[in-house]
């Protein structure tokens, strides 16, 4: 039923054929304050494929996190339902849900979420720790890490003595624990200056063409538009317009 | 549809759980200080509450003896002065087996054989259980129940024409009264009042018989002064006259009574302007400031007390018999004396309730429990919710509910633990002090180490149940929801 060729899967290159990773059949999501109650989703029904790299963008209180929320297996949809390797999230017990969240999916979060009280490498090997990595490993994986972010010499530092784009990058790091078959980023590169931006985005164009991390991104970032091979635009919680990169780039002749 | 290949998550060894545990509460210091702080006054109320009341409990029973004795003198002045009160009468009747000698006097006094002071006992028995009774009832409802009668007086009204009728109903509606006995045995113990009365007075009439022959012998001799020599005839005649008199007992009388004489003694001294004035000289304050205490406090030092029988030599007093060593010996049992009267007072109604505290310190330490529950939860649910968020983020790194659990419940009872010791030890430091400045030496010999043991126990355990329990409630809670909820939790 899904609009793929048959084709082997393993295969991760950029232009081998595609299974999808994540569906969605009219994902709804409906905030109940009193007598208010505000649509941040009306209806969502997407495809994503495997290794696919995919931007995401709408005004703000368009519903992007909210999105993430859903096909990130961390809240439940009022209505529809969510996909994830054809299974039906809804159904999953809370162990099974840990595992996935653990060691299939890497978050990014908007507001960073990072643990207060841990220092830069506990944060990042925290996820390993919940996957069974023993700590010698877990903290030579965390360093390395760390050093593909550029904060290598910061890895005692706590959240509060960083600087918002470095507890971005650790965040990121922290993402990339257990070597996720899934990247969800909201704004991975808001807080970060133009270099080191251009250096996360490198980060995610390496680890999304070399081992096929399907990678979904909301940013206003224009340079995203560059690596990724899909858009998609929310407005008002439903799908405003799904268009591949070289339709783009044909309507507006040219991104900077 | 395909099964996804998920596994279940490994579960965290316990020592990195704590690790994890502990280095949340490190960062967190100040609020689990406050936390701590919480717990820490709730157990030492506790601990004070429970600390006192076995302290003064033991204190009771360890001077119970020596303060009986304190009051022999008077015990005998009282016996040789009148015939015994029906009340008192009625006890010895009721626990007479225990106390075979005063049975064979009651038995002499009325003309009884054995045989009917036996056959009287039950209903001596059930006289005093309704005693106990009307004593224990409040003014209100005894008046209601019985009018003005007090006491024994109470038989006697309910003989009256209508009373038993009208105290039979009134009991009906006090629902709340519970009767010792049956309406009808009580009633039956009523019909044979009388006898027991005649019995009772036909004892204190035989009681008054030998008194008079006493007071007849002794002519004018005080009665405190005969006691003095209770050793020789005085005593004899006292045995003679019906009354059991052991020769150890007689002995005690006579120091007793010595005892009595000298500090009358030493205590008339605070009258006389001379000695007065020399203590008052020593002492550096006016002659009118000087106090019976500051005397005793001089007398315990030997030196002073040589120094003091020369003055009231010089003063023209009376020094027959006085020593150094005995006024020494005087003013440290008049000391202890003090402790005793103090621990007398200061015990009364100690014992009963739990672990022997009292019953209305058991009540004070249930209330002040339920305050530290409330206490101890309000803290931990407070920094728990407050971090909502972080066991959010925990979930999505892939953490399993009971992992969450357990790392707020090592909190919890980290908190607990370092709070009930704390609580512990500042109850006791409070409590022990207090008694100890209360009791003196008398706490030396009877401290309850091991009931204070328990008690420090309980407390620190308490603490570490009440917070762990209060913290399971909100990161249950917490830990089922998806995590992107809790989050919004906030
Ligand atoms: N807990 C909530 N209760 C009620 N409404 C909510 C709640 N969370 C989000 N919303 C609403 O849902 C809508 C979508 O929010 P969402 O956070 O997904 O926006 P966004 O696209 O991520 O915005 P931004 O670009 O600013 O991050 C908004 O209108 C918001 O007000
Ligand atoms: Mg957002």
């Amino acid at each position: 039923m899904t609009a793929v060729a048959p084709h082997s899967q393993n295969d991760a290159s950029p232009d081998a054929p595609q299974r999808v990773i994540i569906r969605t059949v009219g994902m709804k999501k409906i905030y109940h304050r009193g007598e208010e109650t505000t649509y941040a989703l009306r209806g969502i029904s997407v495809e994503i494929f495997t290794g696919e790299f995919i931007v995401v963008m709408g005004p703000s209180g368009s519903g992007k996190s909210t999105f993430f929320n859903m096909i990130g297996a961390l809240d439940s949809p009022s209505e529809g339902r969510v996909f994830i390797d054809e299974v039906d999230v809804a159904q999953l017990t809370a162990e099974e849900l840990a595992f996935l969240r653990c060691r299939k999916i890497g978050y990014i979060f908007q507001s960073y979420n990072l643990i207060q009280y841990m220092t830069a490498l506990e944060n990042v090997t925290t996820p390993m720790a919940f996957g069974g990595v023993n700590p010698d490993e877990a903290r030579k994986r965390g360093m390395d890490l760390l050093e593909l972010v550029g904060l290598k010499d910061r890895w005692s530092h706590r959240p509060i003595e960083m600087s918002g784009g470095q507890q971005q990058r650790v965040a990121i790091a922290r993402s990339l624990a257990n070597q996720p078959s899934i990247l969800l980023c909201d704004e991975p590169t808001a807080n970060l200056d133009h270099q080191t931006g251009d250096e996360i985005l490198a980060i995610l164009q390496k680890l999304n063409k070399e081992r096929g991390v399907t990678t979904i991104c909301a940013t206003h970032d224009h340079r995203m538009m560059n690596i990724c091979d899909r858009l998609m635009w929310i407005r008002d919680g439903d799908i405003d317009r799904i268009a591949r990169r070289d339709e783009v780039e044909v309507e507006l002749g040219h991104i900077e | 549809m395909k099964k996804i290949d998920v596994q279940n998550q490994p579960v965290l060894p316990p020592r990195r759980v704590f690790q994890i545990a502990l280095t949340g509460v490190k960062y967190r210091l100040f609020r689990a200080t406050v936390t701590v702080a919480v717990i820490i006054v709730a157990m030492a109320f506790l601990m004070n509450i429970l600390t006192e009341s076995l302290i003064k409990r033991a204190v009771a029973d360890s001077v119970r003896e020596q303060i009986v004795d304190l009051h022999r003198v008077d015990r005998w002045i009282a016996r040789l002065s009148m015939p015994q009160p029906h009340e008192d009468l009625l006890a010895l009747l009721t626990n007479g087996e225990a106390e075979a000698e005063a049975w064979t006097e009651l038995a002499a006094r009325g003309g009884l054989a054995m045989k009917e002071l036996e056959a009287l006992q039950p209903q001596a028995r059930a006289a005093q259980d309704a005693l106990h009774f009307f004593a224990a009832l409040d003014y209100g409802r005894r008046r209601v129940l019985v009018g003005p009668a007090e006491s024994i007086q109470i038989f006697h009204r309910l003989q009256e024409a209508g009373a038993w009728e009208q105290f039979a109903a009134n009991l009906t509606d006090m629902k709340t009264l519970r009767f010792p006995t049956d309406m009808d045995s009580f009633q039956a113990f009523l019909g044979d009042w009388p006898a027991l009365y005649d019995a009772l007075e036909g004892v204190r009439e035989g009681q008054s018989a030998a008194l008079a022959a006493l007071r007849a012998q002794l002519g004018d001799t005080p009665l405190m002064g005969a006691l003095g020599q209770v050793d020789g005839a005085f005593g004899d005649q006292i045995r003679a006259a019906g009354f059991s008199l052991s020769a150890a007992e007689a002995d005690t009388l006579v120091s007793e009574v010595e005892r009595l004489e000298q500090t009358l003694r030493i205590e008339a001294t605070i009258n006389n302007p001379g000695v007065r004035q020399k203590v008052a000289a020593l002492r550096d304050v006016l002659p009118g400031d000087v106090t019976l205490s500051m005397i005793w406090d001089l007398l315990r030092d030997r030196d002073r007390a040589v120094w003091f029988i020369a003055a009231m030599q010089e003063n023209g007093l009376e020094t027959d018999r006085l020593t150094p060593e005995g006024l020494e010996a005087l003013a440290r049992q008049r000391a202890h004396t003090r402790l005793l009267q103090v621990a007398e007072q200061q015990t009364m109604g100690a014992g009963g309730g739990l672990m022997g505290i009292g019953a209305r310190m058991t009540w004070l330490a249930l209330v002040s429990m339920l305050v530290c529950a409330v206490g101890i939860a309000n803290a931990m649910l407070m920094s728990v919710t407050e971090r909502f968020r972080e066991i959010a983020t925990l979930k999505c790194l892939g953490a399993l509910d009971a992992f969450i659990m357990s790392l707020f419940l090592i909190e919890a009872c980290l908190l607990g633990l370092v709070g009930g010791l704390g609580g512990a030890l500042a109850g006791f430091v409070l409590a022990g002090g207090r008694m100890a400045l209360m009791f003196r030496g008398l706490l030396v010999q009877a401290f309850p180490w091991g009931d204070v043991a328990v008690a420090a126990g309980i407390s620190v355990m308490l603490g570490m149940v009440l917070a762990a329990v209060s913290a399971v409630y909100p990161s249950l809670r917490a830990a089922r929801l998806a995590p992107m909820e809790a989050m919004r939790i906030e």
